[in-house]
């Protein structure tokens, strides 16, 4: 401070410096400077290269057992999220049922909406199954619209484990909707209200195509959760929200007659049917409800990207997965411990509001049908780009 | 109602669930006494303890960390000027002008006395406000959220200290920042230049170490003697307890601002802080001694920033939406015991409600407690010579700011802003409203869009909470503006000496060539924004263009007196001071030892820049040197295994 002061007025500063405070201490000398720097260095190098070597030991994955070894999580979004809760618990818990019972070590990666956690997993995560990554429909959705940031495929990843969600479509009645039927042929369409185009809203976006509702959409929530206070003030007509969600911000209001459920997305069964969510057997799914506005089946290339995006988006929503290249051991183990998990009736009771009431699917068929599910036409593609452009005015690159 | 209340309160007898209260409040406290790590941090190296746990002991260990967070994070803004959070940057105004007076055991006393009542204020609240929240958080729509931003804003560049045009200035380059990444309405990337990890954002973290803090070290590094007055309580800890009692008005109106602020989500704490300061200042008599170290300016914020959590209790509890990550993580760690938030859980779950305010109340008390305590012994750091510290302190904020986002560049980003915050603090550019711009800048974007797509035209100006926050906002704005006037009316007539108070030593290089270059870089920078700007999608360039627009003009304004200043000042002052000198000399110290990190891992920066910079700069004693680089060295090693922190790693990690 009286330094500052010498600059601006140097003599009373100086007086003033001297009064207050000491003279500086004496410069040191060259030497000693550089002796005790010199030495430390020394020290701080020999324990970076010392310690990694003592603290990460080549590790054997594949000899049906990872006792002393550590399963890294890489969670590519910030730590507090539902995916990183997801991630820490099913992970606390999954460790204990791996033969010889391995530490656990969740690593968030945040960044690029979860891109850049992933890429650097697919360019650099060890193959030896202890490195996992959480996947997510943050992750999934820029690889299908096959945005140029994406370095990653989920082709070249292996799922150990992937567990689902679902959800349903709700609608404000004083806007005037009472059923499905108050979807269409309006005088002032619906107006629905997103977080972003381009994110987890996609898969409904494509369903309001496909049932050729009357909505206009504004984007540009915080989340899920604003959304759903803005239906409740009048501020928006149409909402989702995802089945953990469903108990605090629907079930209430729609009971007090303020919002009507009008569909869920519904769930894909083993041969990429959709079928009725077990956690709401009694609301029409989609393709019911475009039964009922339409008089038929919906078919077509809008039907066929609905089911897709159903797939990655909810019933194969949350997953792990190693890298290609992971022994086929190691990735047998870890599935067949999930599997064991998933099954266990003390851990389904105590999971039950962190899987939101869908279970944990790791059995020997699994892979298969996320092959399937992760497999996206390219008219999948094409058709869904061109529905953000014409529509929502969205280029995607 | 009053027997469930008791219930909880008796079963906080329980001696598991008291020590879990306990080591979640010492958690707390410890993690809020590092600058970056905050409620965050506290959450995270918390939460993996509770999986295991029973419900009420998981609460009470996560609710005691929450609860004491934001008293102990008043000790880095106040004695060291470096704001861990965005809300400790209001306290940082009065409290660290009242440190640099030799009062810090003064300032301390006040905040964590604040600090306990805000808390308790706010527990009290979260029990009254069940019942109102709901109709509370309906009325708050997207245009009411909207005036909500603006104010904090505003708010911030007209009550910090500094004149008037530089506060707003300041404000709107901080909102041009933090626009830096995915556009909240079109998903569409601004300002990144292709760049993965601008899409995120600047990291909150590094924006607000690297203004405040870093720049606060290379101005005051070259202290290589502590402060020598003494540092007592001035009568005793009574003094202290009296002198805050007749405030009381002021922590009671700070505490209720706060819950207030906390029951909105999305933009409430930022903006609550400030407004608590705002009322502050707007209903004191005497106004002048506001950012010099008045009391009032530490209490009310102090209160508020407090509550804020307890209000923020409110809308995760009852809606399932989290205002900020702490509550996120709490809100996970309740979905793990199958405890549904949402408006049922008053009545499936009321015990429990009961026992997080309970938790609440009692922590802030403890951790009040705790910190007063330990006052005599923090005020002693202003004796240790801060050239001393600052060694640490660069270590440690540095490590700070890479937990959030694990990235190197956050680090490179915040040394660059300590360069422009040190620019800002010496020539007379308030740093506050530059930080609180850049947090509020997408939620302001985004209300103000969801607001122009939901409404008709202007209809919404008309609502009646729009109308209340109007007022709020013309008012102060008017009266700054007539003071701004006669002030300059008042200088025209001694010429040269305009805005050149004698008391004004923060600011050295005032109506320098240093000012003039800030004054060019910042019209410079709101150019760049709005030409870069136009190639945006329309929804994305409006607000930019806007705020750049605006920032044009009153950087141009600024320009032209600072340019016609230099023309008419006839000797020549300061250009390439001693203190300039030293300053860029501390920033090439930082980027040496960021580069050392990048090449060879954090451990080995430390190891090299610690010794170097407390025998070449510190001039400290050799021992001193040694003891200390020891010590870090010892807690970088174990640190890793005891919280969840990560050391940056350099190329040299990569090949080993």
């Amino acid at each position: 401070m009286t330094s500052q002061k010498s600059s601006l007025e140097p003599p009373l500063g100086f007086e003033e410096a001297a009064a207050t405070e000491l003279p500086d201490p004496p410069q040191h000398s060259r030497r000693t400077v550089l002796g005790a720097v010199a030495s430390f260095a020394v020290l701080g190098l020999a324990t970076t290269v010392l310690g990694e070597g003592l603290l990460n030991p080549p590790s054997s994955t594949e000899d049906g057992n990872f006792s002393g070894e550590t399963l890294e999580f890489l969670i590519p979004l910030a730590s507090g999220g539902g995916t990183d809760t997801w991630a820490r618990f099913i992970g606390t818990e999954l460790t204990n049922y791996i033969p010889g019972r391995p530490g656990f070590a969740p690593v968030n990666e945040p960044g690029g909406e979860g891109i850049s956690g992933t890429n650097k997993f697919a360019r650099s995560a060890k193959t030896d199954g202890t490195e996992i990554l959480v996947g997510t429909a943050s992750t999934v959705v820029p690889w299908v619209l096959g945005r140029s940031a994406v370095k990653y495929s989920f082709e070249d990843l292996k799922p150990v484990v992937v567990n689902g969600t679902g959800g349903v479509i709700y609608a404000r009645t004083e806007a005037g909707v009472n059923g499905i039927g108050d979807l269409v042929n309006r005088d002032k369409p619906l107006e629905f209200g997103g977080i972003s185009a381009t994110g987890l809203d996609i898969t409904t976006l494509v369903a309001f195509d496909l049932l050729e509702a009357d909505v206009t959409s504004t984007f540009g929530f915080e989340g899920r959760g604003p959304v759903n206070l803005a239906l409740q003030r009048g501020e928006i007509d149409l909402d989702y929200q995802t089945t953990s969600a469903y108990g605090s911000a629907v079930e209430g209001i729609a009971k007090e007659g303020k919002a009507t459920v009008l569909m869920s997305f519904g769930q894909l069964d083993g041969s990429g049917d959709v079928v009725r969510d077990p956690n709401f057997p009694d609301v029409p799914t989609v393709p019911e409800a475009y039964e009922q506005l339409h008089g038929k089946k919906p078919s077509g290339e809008k039907f066929e990207a609905y089911k897709t995006l159903l797939g990655l988006t909810y019933t194969y929503q949350k997953g792990l997965w190693v890298p290609q290249e992971t022994p086929e051991k190691a990735v047998t183990l870890l599935r067949e411990s999930s599997e064991k998990l998933g099954t266990d009736k003390e851990f389904q009771t105590k999971a039950g509001k962190v899987l939101g009431g869908y279970p944990l699917v790791a059995d020997a068929e699994m892979a298969d049908r996320v092959r399937d599910a992760y497999t996206v036409s390219n008219s999948v593609r094409s058709y869904v780009k061109e529905l953000l452009e014409t529509k929502y005015n969205i280029h995607v690159e | 109602m009053l027997d469930s209340a008791m219930a909880a309160l008796a079963s906080l007898a329980d001696p598991s669930l008291l020590l879990m209260l306990l080591i979640g409040t010492v958690a707390g406290l410890i993690m809020g006494l590092i600058p970056g790590l905050g409620g965050t941090g506290a959450v995270a190296i918390l939460l993996p303890i509770t999986f295991g746990m029973e419900p009420p002991q998981a609460l009470a260990l996560l609710i005691g960390a929450l609860a004491v967070v934001h008293t102990s994070d008043t000790v880095s803004a106040v004695l060291l000027g470096a704001p861990g959070s965005a809300s400790a940057s209001v306290t940082m105004l009065d409290g660290y002008s009242m440190a640099k007076k030799g009062q810090a055991a003064r300032a301390l006393t006040l905040a964590f006395l604040s600090s306990m009542a805000g808390g308790i204020i706010g527990a009290v609240g979260l029990t009254l406000a069940i019942p109102l929240a709901r109709p509370l958080v309906l009325s708050f729509a997207s245009p009411e959220l909207f005036m909500l931003t603006v104010l904090g804003v505003a708010l911030a560049a007209v009550l910090s200290r500094g004149n008037i045009i530089k506060g707003v200035s300041a404000g709107l380059l901080g909102l041009v920042l933090g626009m830096v990444g995915t556009s909240p309405t079109t998903a569409e990337e601004r300002f990144t230049f292709g760049s993965l990890f601008l899409g995120d954002g600047l990291s909150l973290v590094a924006v607000a170490l690297g203004i405040f803090g870093l720049a606060e070290i290379a101005s005051r590094a070259s202290q290589r003697r502590g402060q020598t007055e003494n540092i007592t309580l001035g009568g005793g800890w009574g003094k202290g307890i009296r002198e805050w009692l007749s405030h009381w008005t002021q922590v009671i109106r700070g505490a209720l601002i706060g819950i207030w602020a906390g029951v909105l989500p999305g933009v409430g704490a930022t903006a609550g802080t400030w407004l608590a300061y705002g009322q502050a200042v707007a209903t004191a008599k005497d106004k002048r001694q506001f950012g010099k170290g008045d009391p009032r300016g530490i209490v009310g914020p102090e209160s508020a920033n407090n509550s804020v959590e307890a209000g923020d209790l409110i809308p995760t509890l009852l809606f399932g939406i989290p205002g900020g990550v702490p509550s996120a993580m709490l809100l996970g760690m309740l979905l793990t015991y199958g405890i549904q938030p949402g408006p049922s859980i008053i009545t499936e779950h009321l015990d429990l409600m009961y026992l997080i305010v309970w938790s609440f109340a009692i922590a802030s008390i403890l951790g009040a407690l705790f910190c007063f305590l330990s006052v005599k012994q923090l005020a002693k750091l202003t004796k240790v010579p801060f050239a001393v510290l600052a060694a640490g302190l660069v270590a440690v904020m540095l490590l700070g700011s890479f937990q959030e986002g694990g990235q190197l560049g956050d680090l490179w980003v915040m040394i660059i802003l300590g360069v422009f915050g040190w620019l800002l603090k010496s020539t007379g550019f308030p740093r506050a409203p530059f930080l609180i711009g850049f947090v509020l800048a997408i939620p302001l974007e985004r209300y103000y869009f969801l607001t122009d797509s939901l409404y008709n035209g202007l209809d919404w100006m008309a609502r009646p909470g729009v109308l209340v926050f109007l007022a709020i906002l013309v008012l102060p704005i008017l009266w700054a503006f007539i003071k701004f006037i006669r002030a300059r009316r008042n200088t025209n007539l001694d010429d040269g000496h305009r805005n050149e108070r004698p008391e004004d030593d923060e600011s050295p290089l005032k109506n320098s060539t240093w000012s003039v270059a800030a004054a060019g870089i910042f019209a410079v920078a709101f150019a760049a924004a709005l030409i870069s700007s136009a190639q945006f999608s329309p929804e994305a360039r409006l607000v930019p263009q806007l705020v750049s627009i605006g920032g044009l003009v009153f950087s141009g304004i600024l320009l032209f007196t600072e340019i016609r200043t230099r023309l008419r000042a006839r000797t020549a002052s300061a250009g390439w001071t001693l203190d300039a000198g030293f300053a860029m000399k501390t920033f090439l110290w930082m980027t040496g030892f960021l580069a050392l990190t990048a090449a060879f891992g954090y451990l080995i920066a430390v190891t090299v820049f610690i010794p170097a910079f407390l025998l070449i700069v510190a001039r400290a004693r050799l021992k001193v040197a040694l003891i200390y680089t020891v010590a870090l060295y010892v807690v970088l090693l174990a640190l890793p295994s005891l919280l969840p922190i990560d050391l940056p790693q350099g190329w040299l990690n990569t090949l080993v």
